[in-house]
């Protein structure tokens, strides 16, 4: 009971302060002498005077659902799901709810900041844009020019966001080859692997299903639209039949039919048995392999000589034989309509790059590609192009990356990855980085809506890396724990302040949807194309200028044709001249009626009008029937071949095996007394970004560690016990929950918590860490993390 | 009626001056000096507790959304079972004309008015809003309410009592009679009233029924006599005269007789409890039956007076002072289990968060307030009846 | 007038959550780990790793079950607890005194004290909120991801609710109390 007095205590601190209708009242806390009190906003919704309701998008993670602000006397009081929008289908997750917490969390960014004490140390001063923009002309300047205008030397990341391309006009036109963002913490390998193979990463029409294989992706936590919605409407009722893989007990298995405890990473092989069942027993749709397989006979032959049996998978996954071959059977008998889910993180273990190779190839031998009730591409509604800048520099190097190697006689590759993504290595890079690998010298950086301390693996080395940065730069909202290492901190707007870049969403029912502001920036915060705006404003000539010295391209051409013309190929402030209003406006001109949509309903796509009915008070009909785009490519892969890719031979150029096959070391294995650290998400947090959200907290105030209760017993360790987790990269501490719901090698926590930025009034130190454990593994191919090959000790503290 | 009359009838109400060197004049004994001191820290007690509550309310009380009715509940009963019980003791003579109980009518019917006043303090600092309740009891009130009933009846109770007590002073028997007899008869509908405040609960299991209307008349009656030992025991300084004594052993022998019957009630309460297998009641028996508080109650307020009545037929009056020294704590255990053993079983047997163990059984801990104001209860049931023994002549009239 | 009513598809709640937090938001509800009108519970998990019962994790959404025979408004001494128009349980802070007979008498849980008005609180459909300006989902309804909740009128026969009532199994809870709950848990 321990956990749950404290939370008591935490939230009967946490309720002094309430705004309501734009004055502040202070609550009777009849504990405050207890504890500080903490603001948050408390507010009932009205009735009506001074109201309006504005459309706009979530932002709380990555799905962007349509929601309607209400706002009362200046104040937002309440998101409400928007209907009008086929993606989110008119629903809110937690998240999404708590919008308004995060909007009016006292501890957010409110003004620039340049760095006063030592990095990390977490003191700041207050400072105006101008001085702060001025701090980062002369950083960047000094380097540029003593790095002879190598653009390079700046490294750019960023994180998901609506407006994550607007900070990446700004790397391209600044002329950087050094771009990270989320992609090798997250879903580089399952975008690559499903690339390769079907030409893309397809949607799964979860609404039409009749069997769905969900292994190693959690629709009821990590919540991905609009396939929660449809797959969890349908469980125990409407028919679809769930298939729950993952070595805990979620609470997608919690609504699946069967779930299946598999052992961490050899998910590979239980796809291959699965497969080795269609193809021996002939389950396959032959017509449909026959017209649309590339290397099918090798793959075959490969699969069945090398025996992957499910008897052979069974010992490896810890999945029952029977179970396999069942599955493999069910499966075919529903294909088309039957999906293998894709998954999204797909950053869990060496293989996985094969692994969803092995999927994708799996879902075609039923021909669940591009039809009802499988896989799907679907359309997206095109919209006008970006201006956008990329000037040549000609001093600027290429991508730093490890050094070129001969993998094999005839392969190559290089030494961390053998294939480098426009994502990047975030590991890879930061580790060359420390380790001096670098071919030249990177010395400033720019991160936008990125928090990689807390989600990079290995927290350590991060913050190692920030701390030999000589310009870091952060755009954020939070005073995160990578804020911490910055020396110029940039307040950017909260996302219901802010009119955002306006995004077409693709799949079966493509639609545009635009983010419009809710109210006025509060402090002195400003959407990012704004900061961009003067940022370069003030920095286009000066950096020029370091062109110009050093860049004789530059020098011939402006002897040629003028300074002037040649300034206007190079001014980097170019893309961020227009205000986002008036973009967004060109960019959806080709629709009639659509930029007036989208301000006032917030969502728009062709015969929204006719075609948007409201079947119940929770359904919705968004497009006819006839009208989704089910089919687009008549059943085809999006290869070029316009075939499912089996036998990939110019990746064994690169020393990847060119078929998804199983190696002895992807075996799971455990020394005695450790136990295999998994990490994933919650429904009520989002990575790192949620973990100070007064209103979530107030669900959950942090999180613990799940360790098999068996286990737990024997080590005397009971609920909310603190614990001590350690690999051999570092340690956290946080409570254990002692669980069935996970293996007895096992431990589980939730990732996102356990911060160290003291600016964080509730996320401080509350919970673990899981990052600060979880050592830097890379998969092979690309340099994607691999999270869950970490083993970790546990200590009750 | 009007105001003179009233003013006339008041002023005929026998009473001593007393000033407060009065009130200060008792003998210096060391047993008084303690029993003086004890009152005065109770008192300072229930001041700080008021004021601690007043600034934070509820929070500074052990009660939750899962427990909240707290010790406060439980001492509230505590006095206002006190009072019925000695309502009853005193009614057997004034009421019932039974001789020998006469002489304790007039201090009997005195302590049912301060134990229910203390009740009515302590009580007032558990309910919200005392004064939204004075108004909307008479404005809405809620007939198929329990409480209100209880209340109600209560509030009437008082009223009787105290004229019953006036025509005691004023020794008009056939007055005090009448008013004694409804007093008593709404004193004991009130108290089970009670009683159904726990037994309509049909959320309850373990306190729905009929049971807790019945078992809280008879428990009154034994509490009463307890407190008449107790009255007597100070009165005569233990050393007691001889109508007394004839008195206090008939009242022990009705105690030994009342005691006997709670046994087989409690018995009977909780083997059906137990073995009656009904789901959210067997589990809490075999809960109640394993906790101390309620064996404090058995040991305390049952089985040490019952043997010391037992062992010499009630005679020994001494050591029915003593006895009832310790019944009168099982006393308090008996309400304290009543309303934390109703609560136990949480009506929410889920888990509503991820990490939190599943709801087995609901804690309650007082908190240092509630304690604070229950003493202080206990402090002005003291006070208001020590000033009353100096105010009134609370012994009968001795040419009676 | 109306007498409304709730149908859950519990079985499709996937235990996010969303729906506390828009009561919370929608309703102004103190931050607290009991201060909610709405919740969800799930029974631990039986079984041992990996022979679990899935059916023993299920989730089961819920908040005040606005009885049609309300212990809570029988045992309210001021009639502070009363059916509004609507058949809606509600409470009046007014009248309130805060016996605290309710909490104890309602047999859901479904009761909590709110600390700014010092009385007792629940769910009441979102009447002083939503439905007050028009709206006919409650909050908790609107934002579901699974679209659990069915809010409506069952004196409407052709309402939603009533025809997913006529159409499919329910069951109340604890019905064996007599409380005839306008919640409806459909099969
Ligand atoms: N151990 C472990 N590590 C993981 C994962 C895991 O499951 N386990 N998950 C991985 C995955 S899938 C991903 S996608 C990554 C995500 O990693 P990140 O891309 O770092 O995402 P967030 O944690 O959401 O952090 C986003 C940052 O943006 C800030 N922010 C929020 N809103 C705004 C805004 O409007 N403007 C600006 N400028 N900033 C804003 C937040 O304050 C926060 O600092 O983490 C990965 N890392
Ligand atoms: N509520 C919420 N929703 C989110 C997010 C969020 O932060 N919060 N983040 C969004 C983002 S950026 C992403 S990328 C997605 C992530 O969505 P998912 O990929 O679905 O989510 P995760 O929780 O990261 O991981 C999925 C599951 O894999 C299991 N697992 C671990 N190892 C293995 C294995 O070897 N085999 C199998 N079969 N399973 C394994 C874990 O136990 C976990 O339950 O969610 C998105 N949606
Ligand atoms: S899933 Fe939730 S957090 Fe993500 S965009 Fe939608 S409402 Fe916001
Ligand atoms: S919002 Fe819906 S799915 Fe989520 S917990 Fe509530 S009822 Fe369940
Ligand atoms: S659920 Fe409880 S609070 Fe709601 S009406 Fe029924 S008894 Fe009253
Ligand atoms: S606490 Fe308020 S609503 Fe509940 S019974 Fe008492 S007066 Fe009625
Ligand atoms: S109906 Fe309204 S008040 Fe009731 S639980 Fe749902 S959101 Fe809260
Ligand atoms: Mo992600």
């Amino acid at each position: 009971m321990k956990a749950e007095v404290s939370r008591r205590k935490f939230l009967q601190g946490s309720v002094a302060m309430t705004i309501l209708g734009g004055t502040a009242v202070t609550a009777p806390n009849l504990l405050s002498n207890e504890h500080a009190a903490k603001p948050s906003i408390i507010s009932k919704t009205g009735t009506g005077a001074n109201t309006k309701v504005v459309p706009t998008l979530c932002e709380m993670c990555v799905n962007k659902c349509a929601a309607l602000a209400r706002v009362e006397n200046g104040v937002i009081t309440k998101l409400d799901p928007n209907p009008l929008f086929p993606k989110s289908r008119n629903m809110l997750c937690p998240r999404g709810n708590a919008g308004i917490a995060a909007l009016y969390d006292p501890d957010r960014l409110k003004y620039p900041m340049i760095r006063a004490g030592e990095k990390g140390e977490g003191k700041f001063k207050r400072v105006t844009w101008d001085e702060a923009y001025d701090y980062i002309k002369e950083k960047t300047l000094k380097i540029l020019d003593e790095e002879k205008d190598n653009r390079s030397s700046f490294l750019f990341c960023a994180g998901e966001g609506m407006a994550e391309h607007t900070f990446k006009s700004f790397y391209e036109a600044f002329g950087s080859a050094n771009w990270l963002n989320h992609a090798s913490v997250c879903l580089q390998t399952v975008v690559s692997g499903y690339g390769v193979t079907l030409g893309g990463y397809p949607q799964a029409d979860m609404e039409n299903a009749e069997y769905i294989i969900m292994a190693g992706a959690n629709r009821a936590e990590a919540i991905v639209t609009p396939d929660t919605m449809d797959l969890f409407k349908r469980t125990k009722r409407r028919g679809a039949k769930l298939i729950c893989v993952d070595p805990r007990f979620t609470n997608t298995a919690a609504k699946a039919d069967t779930w299946l405890a598999i052992k961490p990473g050899t998910d590979l092989a239980f796809v291959l048995a699965l497969t080795y069942v269609v193809l021996t027993e002939e389950l396959y749709d032959k017509k449909y392999v026959a017209e649309n397989f590339n290397g099918f006979d090798e793959y075959k032959s490969t699969v069945i000589n090398n025996l992957y049996t499910p008897e052979w998978a069974s010992r490896i996954t810890n999945i029952p034989s029977k179970e396999i071959t069942k599955i493999a059977r069910e499966f075919m008998a529903h294909a088309p309509k039957a999906i293998y889910y894709p998954g999204r993180r797909s950053t869990f273990a060496k293989n996985d790059f094969q692994l969803r190779r092995a999927m994708a190839i799996f879902q075609g031998l039923g021909g669940g590609i591009d039809t009802k009730g499988g896989l799907i591409f679907g359309k997206k509604l095109k919209l006008k192009t970006r201006e956008s800048l990329a000037p040549l520099y000609d001093r600027a190097q290429g991508r730093a990356m490890g050094k070129k190697v001969k993998k094999a006689k005839g392969q190559t590759g290089y030494e961390d990855c053998a294939i480098v993504a426009s994502g990047g290595s975030w590991i890879g890079w930061r580790n060359r980085f420390l380790e001096g690998k670098m071919p030249y010298k990177v010395r400033g950086m720019f991160i936008y809506k990125h928090n990689p301390v807390m989600n990079t693996p290995n927290s350590a080395k991060t913050i190692e890396m920030l701390k030999k940065m000589e310009l870091v730069v952060a755009i954020d909202t939070m005073p995160s724990d990578t804020v911490m290492y910055a020396d110029v901190v940039l307040p950017e707007a909260h996302y219901l302040e802010r009119t955002d870049p306006v995004k077409t969403f693709g799949g079966l029912e493509p639609s545009i949807a635009q983010r419009n502001k809710v109210i006025e920036p509060m402090y002195e915060t400003k959407p990012v194309r704004d900061i961009l705006r003067s940022l370069t404003r003030m920095l286009s000539k000066p950096i020029f200028e370091i062109t110009k010295k050093y860049d004789e391209m530059v020098q011939e051409e402006i002897e040629e044709s003028g300074e002037a013309k040649v300034f206007a190929e190079f001014d980097i402030n170019l893309p961020f001249r227009e205000n986002q209003e008036h973009f967004n406006e060109h960019e959806v001109s080709q629709y009639p009626g659509a930029a007036e949509a989208l301000a006032t309903r917030g969502v728009f796509y062709p015969n929204m009008d006719k075609y948007f009915k409201q079947l119940s008070v929770n359904e919705h009909e968004y497009y006819p029937e006839s009208e989704k785009a089910y089919t687009v490519r008549g059943g085809k892969p999006k290869t070029r071949s316009g075939k499912v890719e089996c036998n990939l031979s110019n990746l064994a150029k690169k020393g990847i095996d060119p078929m998804p096959i199983w190696r002895k070391e992807y075996e799971y294995t455990i020394p005695e007394g450790k136990f295999r650290m998994l990490t994933g998400r919650h429904a009520q947090f989002t990575q790192s970004g949620t973990s100070n959200n007064a209103k979530l907290r107030d669900l959950m105030p942090e999180n613990f560690i799940w360790i098999n209760k068996r286990i737990a017993k024997e080590k005397g360790i009971e609920f909310a016990d603190m614990i001590e987790v350690s690999s051999s990269v570092g340690k956290t501490k946080l409570r254990a929950y002692p669980t069935e719901k996970i293996a007895p090698d096992a431990v589980f926590f939730i990732h996102g918590f356990g911060e160290e930025s003291e600016a964080l009034t509730w996320a401080y130190r509350s919970g673990g860490n899981d990052n600060a454990i979880i050592e830097d593994h890379t998969e092979p191919v690309y340099g994607a993390a691999a999270m869950h090959e970490t083993n970790v000790e546990i200590r009750k503290v | 009626m009007n105001i003179k009359d009233i003013k006339e009838f008041v002023a005929t109400i026998p009473y001593n001056k007393v000033s407060i060197k009065d009130l200060l004049a008792f003998e210096k004994t060391p047993r008084n000096m303690l029993l003086a001191v004890l009152i005065v820290a109770f008192l300072a007690m229930f001041v700080i507790g008021v004021a601690i509550y007043l600034k934070h309310g509820h929070h500074a009380y052990g009660v939750t959304r899962e427990h909240p009715w707290g010790l406060l509940i439980a001492v509230y009963i505590f006095f206002v079972v006190s009072s019925t019980g000695l309502c009853i003791v005193g009614s057997l003579g004034d009421v019932f004309g039974f001789k020998d109980y006469m002489m304790i009518s007039k201090r009997a019917i005195f302590g049912s008015i301060v134990t229910i006043l203390a009740g009515f303090a302590v009580i007032a600092f558990e309910i919200g809003h005392p004064v939204t309740m004075l108004i909307y009891n008479v404005l809405t009130p809620g007939f198929t309410s329990a409480i209100w009933w209880m209340g109600t009846l209560y509030g009437m109770y008082l009223t009787f009592m105290i004229i019953e007590f006036v025509f005691l002073l004023k020794n008009d028997m056939k007055m005090a009679k009448y008013f004694g007899l409804t007093g008593l008869l709404v004193g004991l509908s009130a108290h089970s009233n009670l009683g159904s405040v726990f037994g309509f609960l049909n959320a309850r299991p373990i306190s729905n029924g009929v049971y807790y209307p019945t078992y809280f008349i008879l428990t009154a009656f034994i509490t009463g006599i307890y407190l008449a030992f107790i009255m007597y025991g100070f009165r005569y300084k233990l050393k007691f005269p001889e109508n007394a004594t004839k008195m206090l052993v008939n009242l022990g022998k009705i105690q030994g007789l009342l005691l006997s019957i709670l046994i087989f009630f409690v018995t009977w309460k909780m083997l059906t409890d137990v073995y009656g297998g009904m789901p959210n009641r067997a589990e809490v028996g075999v809960h109640i039956f394993e906790s101390w508080t309620f064996w404090a109650e058995v040991i305390l307020a049952i089985f040490i007076p019952l043997f010391i009545i037992l062992k010499d037929m009630g005679r020994n009056v001494l050591g029915m002072f003593w006895a009832s020294m310790s019944g009168m704590v099982g006393i308090m255990f008996m309400r304290y289990n009543l309303v934390h053993d109703t609560q136990l079983k949480p009506l929410q047997m889920l888990k509503k968060t991820e990490y939190q163990l599943t709801p087995e059984w609901v804690h309650y801990l007082p908190s240092s307030t509630e304690v604070m104001i229950s003493l202080g209860g206990l402090g002005l049931c003291l006070a208001m009846y020590y000033v009353g023994t100096k105010v009134f002549n609370l012994d009968a009239d001795e040419h009676h | 007038m109306a007498r409304y009513g709730m149908a859950l598809d519990y079985k499709n709640c996937i235990n996010c959550k969303a729906c506390e937090v828009a009561c919370k938001e929608e309703n102004g509800i103190l931050m607290g780990a009991d201060k909610h009108r709405i919740w969800v519970g799930t029974g631990e998990i039986e079984g041992e790793y990996p022979l679990l019962s899935i059916a023993s994790n299920t989730f089961y959404p819920s908040q005040c079950q606005h009885c049609d025979d309300a212990p809570c408004q029988e045992v309210c001494p001021t009639n502070a607890t009363y059916y509004d128009e609507n058949s809606i349980v509600r409470v009046d802070p007014e009248k309130c005194i805060l016996c605290s007979y309710c909490m104890n008498a309602c047999p859901y849980d479904a009761r909590y004290v709110d600390d700014r008005t010092v009385t007792v609180d629940k769910c009441n459909f979102c009447t002083d909120t939503r439905l007050d300006r028009g709206e006919v989902t409650t909050a908790c309804q609107a934002t579901c991801p699974t679209k659990v909740r069915i809010f409506g009128d069952l004196d409407d026969p052709e309402s939603e609710i009533s025809q997913v009532l006529r159409e499919r199994e329910s069951k109340t809870l604890k019905a064996h109390l007599g409380t005839n709950p306008k919640l409806f848990y459909l099969l």
